[in-house]
């Protein structure tokens, strides 16, 4: 029997499906807490409405940019690690009890 | 393959269709930051009862809304240049196979060792099993090694037509009288599906392409097989 997976996919704005993109929902959830703070913290201290929520609108960009850059470089190094291993446990299962072995222990002769 | 009402891309297959997917979903984040600092202004300028009639000119916000797209277009270029030098880096591949196009069918030869050759047409939807996909099955897949760099020379025999696997991140156009080339690495075993990908004719949407991807030696007993049933 076919199993396929249900995902369901509705995109922000009509664009970013958030549900599927690695670090979208981050980035999207830090942003608007970025920018309620941001927002909120300019008016208490201007009290000026309309360039708070300018304010606000800055910070969701920047802080949305900022996480998503931040989540995507640690992703990124993760992918790099992960196939370095992969590379290595392949090597090790092809080079075993040859010269090449990492793991094999120099006996002393040359 | 593709699931209904699939608006994303499909799962990479292959090295390059992964790096195609990071780069998409960056070149996306910063559309829709960019659309929504549009609406915002938008509804900012439409709500506003501010006018100022005297403003002759405003030298920040001309350096602002200069620097910053150009800032943006960098963001976007560099990542771009270096998935384009990636897909063109030279490979030395393990195998070969000739996919020829023709009305209204692939061709497929593995000509590298022994002269493997066969058609590849849609199978019929009143002919399906259950559980194969509709317009996609094909009677013989295009087989090939996991994790083996794969050379693809396409190539077409009548009219145009375009060969292409959405889920390796390969799309060839198949010109007659050309030999155009391409390279991808299958890294999962499976089975992938495209569609003929150039207006060939009444049939141009039932000539689909199956790549499966299989261990070596499972490889190396369907060529066996074949060349016995050849």
């Amino acid at each position: 029997m076919l199993h396929t997976k249900n995902k369901t996919q509705l995109p922000l704005m009509g664009i970013l499906d958030i549900q599927n993109t690695p670090c979208a929902r981050n980035s999207i959830l830090h942003g608007a807490g970025g920018s309620i703070v941001a927002g909120l913290v300019h008016f208490l201290v201007t009290s000026r409405v309309k360039r708070s929520f300018d304010v606000g609108v800055t910070g969701f960009m920047l802080t949305t940019l900022g996480s998503w850059f931040y989540c995507r470089y640690n992703n990124a190094k993760l992918r790099v690690q992960q196939r370095v291993i992969q590379e290595g446990i392949k090597n090790k299962v092809i080079y075993e009890g040859t010269n090449l072995d990492p793991t094999r222990k120099t006996k002393g002769d040359a | 393959m593709a699931h209904p009402s699939q608006l994303g891309f499909q799962d990479a297959a292959s090295p390059v269709m992964e790096e195609l997917l990071h780069f998409h979903d960056h070149a996306l984040m910063i559309v829709f930051l960019i659309s929504t600092l549009v609406l915002y202004i938008i509804i900012a300028m439409v709500s506003t009862k501010l006018t100022n009639k005297y403003i002759l000119d405003s030298q920040e916000i001309e350096i602002v809304w200069t620097v910053l797209p150009a800032v943006i277009l960098i963001l976007i270029a560099l990542p771009s240049l270096r998935i384009l030098y990636l897909m063109d880096e030279i490979n030395d591949p393990h195998l070969t196979i000739k996919a020829m196009g023709h009305q209204w069918y692939w061709s497929y030869e593995y000509t590298d060792y022994e002269n493997l050759g066969f058609d590849s047409y849609m199978i019929p939807t009143q002919d399906l099993n259950p559980g194969q996909f509709r317009l996609l099955e094909t009677d013989h897949r295009m087989v090939i090694p996991m994790e083996s760099p794969i050379r693809v020379l396409v190539s077409a025999e009548d009219v145009l037509h375009s060969w292409a696997v959405p889920s390796l991140g390969v799309k060839m156009d198949a010109v007659p009288g050309r030999l155009n080339q391409t390279a991808f690495i299958a890294s999962r075993p499976g089975v992938f599906y495209g569609q003929c990908s150039e207006i060939c004719g009444a049939n141009h949407s039932f000539m689909p392409i199956v790549v499966e991807s299989v261990p070596l030696e499972h490889f190396e007993n369907w060529s066996s097989l074949m060349l016995k049933d050849a």
